[in-house]
């Protein structure tokens, strides 16, 4: 055999490496994104329900902070949150929950599914990235109805303020908005993957609804006794108060100083955040011990 | 060259032992007891590229446990093995890109979707350029006769064909090593046949290396000239398959067919009578005594017919099995 021919692994790997990563992960999301499509389709009244009863919860809770808004002007004396500022914080909400829904929830979910039966192995075997893999192989299409209803919400909050947000606001909205995905997607996987240690974990979802509980409020009514010390440790240490908070600040309003040191703050949160629950993901898969076949 | 070495690979597991009744379940919230299982127990061993090894074992043996290491699913406890230069739990993607796992028992495809979905998303995870995937999956689906099959839902196919699909789903990176974990689970004769020939077939033309364990004889028969018995975790065989029989069975089957349906009393002291059914009957003799022991039988008796075989391998193997589990656990 002629040993300055390359073998046919390395005209593989040579091919493989050929397209970029960026454009061979962008492929394989979209595949995903396809497939989920194809198979949400195929139970098309399972996804027609879906979408109604998502519109429906979301016209429930906008009807319930809408009967609020007849008793008061605003959300708390001064804070500048009144009816169509916090409409705008209700549809950055939306924004941030729909996208964690449609792409991260089905899958952090399953994950602990996953983990426990031990269809995680395949996961180990492909040539990539594992936690990429775990993390969006299933897109929930339907949630995605949520995120128009959002911008709806948001086109018609500004009209009522009067407020036209200039280029930045608009550039760094969706960067916040996608700071607020990133940061509850690592508290979420950082939760699935010690389904790896504790063997089961079923308090995802319950988790995801009390932290979502206090993202989904303004931060200045964390004040007083017993809300400095949430507004404190919800801001700092598990940075949820900043996820809608700083997107919404944006949209409706000029930043002060401190909200723009919590801008700030909120993308070095988002980096910390998504540094160490890839740590934790990392840690976790050593210690996989697959389920018997 | 060894493509797969394996030095004194072991894995271990702690388990919970979890007490009977409410009161030790409640206690077990405080203070736990775990024992520790271990699964493989320093295994030695090396395979040549090309080879067709089968694993053979009891359940609970450490065979799966074995290919999972490899696949490096699971990290050891200690040992090192290397796969075509790779150390398998590091995870390259340079590895992962050359190896693949089928399991019997687990799939892979989605479930809600045609199987041709499943390959497409394959093809871009392992960045198959279109014109290879589009040959590779051509040929597999041929040679596997499914093809009329690829647009249906995998929830919809047969066992036999989803394991078709399985396989096809592995084999289209072209692995040049695949781990096989009980391919042929719960398929019926005539399935467990197009699997072991599309094996036999494609081993052979491609060359690859393939670790296969399954519970079927015909399986290993049919595939493997060589074969890895592995018991608590150790292996006690590495040889070829006849000589399962020369190593671990004792005996031979003696089969005497008398002239008359009235077979002579006393034959109880050439061997143990295993059947009669006159004018046949069966002795399980020793097999070093084979010689004598057929003088003695024709110096005594007319017999009209007279063959000496080996005894089934499957009772073979059954019997290595059920020794082992009577020994006392290795420590």
């Amino acid at each position: 055999m002629n040993s300055e021919l390359p073998t046919r692994y390395e005209i593989r790997t040579e091919r493989a490496s050929a397209r970029s990563a960026p454009s061979r992960y962008g492929a394989v999301f979209l595949m995903f994104a396809r497939n989920s499509l194809v198979r949400d389709m195929t139970f098309r009244a399972n996804f027609i329900i879906e979408v109604i009863s998502a519109l429906s919860w979301m016209s429930m809770y906008l009807g319930f902070y809408i009967l609020i808004f007849e008793y008061t002007p605003s959300i708390g004396a001064g804070t500048g949150w009144g009816k169509y500022q916090f409409f705008a914080f209700l549809a950055t909400t939306l924004f941030v929950n729909s996208i964690v829904e449609a792409f991260f929830m089905p899958n952090t979910e399953e994950l602990s599914e996953l983990i426990r039966s031990g269809g995680l192995d395949f996961a180990l075997l492909k040539p990539i990235d594992t936690q990429f893999l775990v993390s969006l192989q299933r897109v929930d299409w339907s949630s995605l109805a949520n995120f128009l209803f959002a911008a709806c919400l948001l086109g018609y909050s500004l009209l009522k303020i009067g407020h036209v947000p200039g280029w930045p606001q608009l550039l760094l909205y969706p960067l916040y908005v996608g700071c607020g995905v990133g940061m509850l997607y690592s508290l979420m996987i950082t939760l699935a993957a010690t389904s790896i240690w504790l063997g089961r974990n079923q308090t995802l979802y319950d988790f995801w609804f009390y932290i979502t509980n206090f993202s989904r409020y303004p931060r200045e009514i964390y004040s007083g006794t017993y809300g400095t010390p949430l507004n404190i440790a919800f801001t700092y240490i598990l940075p949820v108060l900043l996820v809608v908070n700083v997107p919404a600040w944006l949209m409706v309003r000029p930043l002060n100083a401190e909200e723009w040191s919590l801008a700030v703050y909120a993308l070095v949160a988002t980096a910390a955040c998504l540094a160490l629950s890839r740590w934790v993901f990392g840690r976790a898969l050593l210690s996989y011990r697959s389920a018997s076949s | 060259m060894a493509i797969i070495e394996i030095e004194r690979l072991a894995k271990s597991y702690r388990v919970y032992q979890k007490k009977e009744g409410l009161l030790a379940s409640v206690g077990g919230l405080f203070r736990r007891q775990h024992r520790e299982v271990q699964a493989v127990r320093d295994i030695d061993l090396h395979v040549e590229a090309g080879e067709f090894v089968a694993f053979l074992g009891p359940n609970g043996a450490g065979k799966t446990t074995t290919l999972k290491l490899l696949s490096g699913v699971i990290t050891p406890t200690r040992g090192m093995a290397r796969v075509m230069g790779h150390v398998p739990w590091e995870r390259s993607n340079a590895y992962r890109r050359r190896f693949a796992l089928v399991m019997g028992q687990k799939n892979q495809l989605w479930w809600d979707l045609p199987a041709q979905e499943s390959f497409r998303l394959h093809q871009q995870i392992y960045g198959i350029e279109a014109a290879e995937f589009e040959r590779v999956r051509d040929e597999l689906t041929s040679l596997l006769d499914v093809r009329s099959l690829l647009g249906q839902p995998v929830r919809e196919l047969s066992l036999g064909e989803r394991m078709k699909m399985e396989l096809i789903a592995a084999l289209l990176h072209s692995p040049e090593v695949l781990f096989l974990d009980e391919p042929t689970i719960g398929l019926d004769v005539i399935a467990q046949h197009n699997i072991q020939t599309f094996l036999r077939h494609y081993q052979e033309t491609r060359g690859i290396t393939i670790l296969l364990t399954s519970h079927y004889m015909k399986d290993v028969a049919a595939l493997c000239r060589r074969v890895v018995i592995i018991a608590r975790g150790r292996i006690v065989y590495d040889g070829s398959l006849s000589g399962i029989i020369d190593q671990f069975s004792g005996h031979k089957v003696v089969t005497l067919v008398f002239p008359t349906e009235v077979v002579p009393t006393g034959l109880e002291r050439f061997g143990e009578v295993i059947s009669h059914q006159a004018p046949r009957v069966k002795l399980k003799v020793d097999r070093n005594g084979i010689g004598e022991l057929l003088s003695a039988i024709l110096a005594e008796h007319t017999i009209e017919d007279v063959s000496v075989e080996d005894p089934p391998l499957e009772e073979v193997i059954a019997e290595v099995f059920s020794s082992i589990a009577k020994e006392p656990a290795p420590v």
